[in-house]
């Protein structure tokens, strides 16, 4: 999964075509051979793109911020950043005659290690589904499989599962890395950062990391497109799929197979309802 | 308190903490969450049918099932509570015509990740009752009642320094 | 003055290590989630003192809690009783932390101007007295290192009271630096011989080949005098664009000082917390009145790396950054305070 090539072509004739006031992509780290982020504004950096299985961060996640707001902007995504694309659209955070955008069939991005990335074993959706132009050969949709890390929790005892996610949410400095890194969570004023406000948790306690949490997966609940943007960022290295993928399963068995951001306009699995949803847990 | 503590004798188990437990006549408090439509005015039923049920439930009235954020129900077990109760219009009888089918669907999802993380499924419970439904009313708090005094008093992630 | 060397070797370095993590409070860096981070042990194998712990958490926890309660208020119809005698975390006891890095250790020593000067933080201060730093030198920098580059010498540091270097030879030497880390050794509950008369030689040895390994170099001074100018560089607004305000730097930063005060409550009881903070978040220099002196990125980055590089230096004659590569790494976009001023300087 090689298009630095093309990736290059496309934004030099999109700059020269003047369709675009910023291009973001994926640049090489001059120590390793990881990639991070570039936000190119000069046709003259162009050089610096590259596209390869390192290419992991979600570059929707930089449309909410004020220097890309109501600018032209053309991008790189893969299967699961064009869904959060979907939501980001339909939710209408960025306007689509705004954006160009480059639609990669994703064939699986690797991890720090070189292993394939873990939420990409999970994946159901490595092609594009919004996109002005498509790179690679379309796989089609996967069948949807439960996270194997959340079977594993699940199946711990009720005592020895509050003790795991007790040290998680020990760990969590709440530095609130995993909602900036999110590319859904675009609200000006995020509710829990509402540092001075009694009615949420200001401290970094393990009360207030779970009560930050468990909100914050809640508000991702339906949407969350499974980058997992939040874990990289995480510096504590959080396994916080796990609180969004048990949702997610929640979801997918119980609300019509439900998957975030598939297909346009589909808004998140809380903003619809059907009547013959389960029941049974209520008295 | 220590004098009553010897009267009592056996004690109940923190379900979530083996190794934190209550004296036997410990009473639970539980946040009851009620739509002002149906079931506040079932509450209401109960009382001026002199239903008897337990004291150990107090009640907050909202507009409607789905005004209960996720959080209410969080920060409910990390203040006082050892139990919640959410109770709203019967599926259909929303006074805002679909509200309660909206919540349903956050009330699974929020059921599921609490029980996840570790909070015993029984402590957050939710019922439909319309505000015909005294008696149901009455049932519903004797059973969630029931349940919490059996989970003993909750310690799980609850606020610090209090 | 100068303090006891004794040598010893790897089976001696854990001996002695075990001696100290059963006869003192002793923290040493603990792997949790792929991260390590320092924990409380009773015997050295929990924890491993020769982690890269340089490359996840700092050692500010242990002084400055992620949050600590500062007191307590209870309401009634006719008053409000505030107590403010609070524990939190405040140990009484000795401490004692292994494994520590010299760049964090500094980071400690920087503090110290900070807590020391107006307000003097008695908390703070309190444990910084009844700790013992029992300090790892490195043998290799990591990609993100410039501990070399910067205003102190990692060499003949004395921000910590002990320090453990791993000669060439394969001997280990235990040196300390402070009087209260002689008393220390001095006390030690495993009997140490002493070293030879080629330890300074053989430390300065491993120092070398240590400083050699440096990929990120530059003169201090040059940049220091450089950014004093450089408020209105354009090149600021050119590095924040790929950042994501995260805060992760400020989090993890050992030096990294700034708190917020929140409450919680309930009923009528209530708790005021002091927590981290970052100079990233948009609503840090909020004011009541709407208005906000820096509400753009670049703005805030101008005051990060200003701060750290300028400001601080200016108030305290020392750098704010000790060079520890910390947030390049947990940066999700890899955004290095070594470029950072490096770029601005030289615009």
């Amino acid at each position: 999964m090689n298009y630095t090539k093309q990736i290059q072509d496309i934004a030099s004739k999109l700059f020269t075509e003047g369709k675009i006031d910023i291009f973001i992509g994926y640049q090489q780290n001059s120590f390793d051979d990881n990639q991070v982020p570039v936000l190119i504004t000069d046709p003259a950096e162009i050089p610096k793109l590259v596209f390869s299985d390192k290419s992991v961060f979600n570059l929707t996640n930089y449309l909410k911020f004020e220097h890309t707001k109501n600018k032209r902007v053309g991008l790189v995504v893969k299967g699961c950043d064009s869904r959060s694309l979907n939501l980001l659209l339909t939710e209408k955070q960025v306007k689509r005659e705004n954006l160009y955008v480059i639609g990669v069939c994703c064939e699986g991005v690797t991890d720090d290690n070189g292993a394939k990335a873990k939420n990409c074993e999970v994946c159901v959706m490595p092609d594009p589904v919004v996109y002005d132009e498509i790179l690679g050969n379309p796989s089609g949709k996967k069948p949807y499989r439960v996270d194997p890390d959340v079977a594993e929790v699940a199946k711990m005892p009720l005592v020895e599962r509050a003790d795991y996610f007790e040290e998680i949410f020990q760990n969590c400095i709440r530095c609130n890395a995993c909602r900036h890194s999110c590319p859904l969570c675009y609200c000006s004023k995020c509710c829990i950062d509402q540092e001075t406000s009694t009615l949420y948790n200001g401290s970094n306690t393990v009360s207030s990391a779970v009560h930050a949490l468990l909100t914050w997966s809640m508000h991702l609940a339906g949407r969350c497109v499974d980058c997992r943007n939040c874990e990289k960022a995480c510096p504590s290295h959080l396994p916080l799929h796990l609180l969004h993928k048990q949702n997610e399963k929640v979801i997918f068995e119980n609300f019509q197979e439900h998957l975030s951001g598939m297909i346009a306009d589909d808004r998140g699995a809380f903003y619809k309802y059907n009547q013959k949803d389960p029941d049974d847990f209520i008295m | 308190m220590e004098t009553q503590e010897k009267e009592v004798k056996g004690s109940v188990q923190s379900a979530e903490n083996p190794g934190l437990t209550a004296p036997a006549d410990w009473q639970p408090v539980i946040i009851g969450i009620l739509c002002n439509w149906c079931s506040y005015a079932g509450s209401d039923l109960t009382g001026t049918s002199r239903i008897q049920y337990p004291p150990n439930i107090r009640i907050i009235r909202v507009p409607c099932s789905s005004r209960v954020d996720p959080w209410f129900i969080i920060k409910s077990l990390q203040a006082t509570a050892d139990g919640v109760l959410i109770s709203g219009c019967h599926p259909g009888d929303c006074h805002y015509i679909a509200g309660n089918y909206y919540a349903r669907r956050r009330f699974l999802v929020i059921k599921n990740l609490l029980n996840f993380v570790g909070y015993h499924e029984n402590r957050v419970q939710f019922s439909w009752v319309s505000a015909a439904e005294g008696a149901k009313f009455a049932q519903v708090v004797a059973k969630v009642t029931d349940d919490i005094k059996k989970l003993g008093p909750l310690h799980r992630y609850k606020k610090e320094n209090f | 003055m100068s303090f006891s060397i004794y040598e010893t070797d790897k089976q001696g370095l854990t001996a002695f290590y075990d001696a100290v993590a059963g006869k003192f409070e002793t923290y040493a860096p603990v792997e949790k989630f792929g991260k390590f981070d320092y924990r409380r042990i009773t015997k050295i194998a929990e924890g491993n003192p020769d982690s890269p712990i340089a490359a996840t958490m700092t050692v500010k926890p242990l002084f400055f809690p992620k949050s600590s309660p500062i007191l307590k208020f209870q309401e009634n119809k006719e008053e409000t009783l505030i107590s403010n005698n609070i524990e939190g975390d405040l140990s009484s006891g000795k401490r004692v932390i292994l494994g520590i890095r010299h760049c964090d250790a500094r980071g400690l020593q920087v503090l110290d101007k900070v807590y020391s000067w107006d307000f003097i933080d008695t908390d703070y201060q309190k444990k910084r007295e009844n700790t013992i730093l029992v300090s790892t030198r490195c043998d290799k920098a990591g990609v993100n290192c410039f501990c070399t580059s910067l205003d102190y010498d990692v060499e003949n540091s004395d921000a910590h009271d002990v320090k453990i270097v791993n000669g060439l030879n394969g001997k280990i030497y235990i040196k300390a630096v402070t009087q209260k880390g002689e008393d220390f050794l001095k006390e030690s509950p495993v009997s140490l011989k002493l070293a030879g008369n080629d330890s300074d030689e053989e430390m300065k040895k491993q120092y070398k080949s240590f400083e050699s390994s440096f990929r990120l170099k530059m003169n201090y001074k040059e940049i220091n005098e450089k950014l004093q100018n450089k408020f209105d560089s354009p090149e600021f607004e050119t590095i924040s664009r790929n950042c994501i305000g995260c805060n992760t730097c400020a989090f993890i930063c050992p030096t990294c000082h700034c708190f917020k005060i929140s409450d919680e409550k309930i009923r009528d009881t209530g708790v005021r917390y002091k927590s981290y903070d970052s100079c990233n978040n948009t609503y840090f220099t909020l004011m009541a009145g709407g208005h906000n002196p820096r509400p753009v990125k670049y703005r805030r980055w101008r005051q990060r790396a200003m701060h750290k590089f300028v400001y601080y230096k200016e108030r305290f004659g020392v750098n704010l950054c000790v060079g520890c590569g910390h947030c390049a790494i947990s940066c999700p976009v890899n955004i290095s305070i070594f470029e950072v001023v490096n770029k601005v300087a030289n615009s």
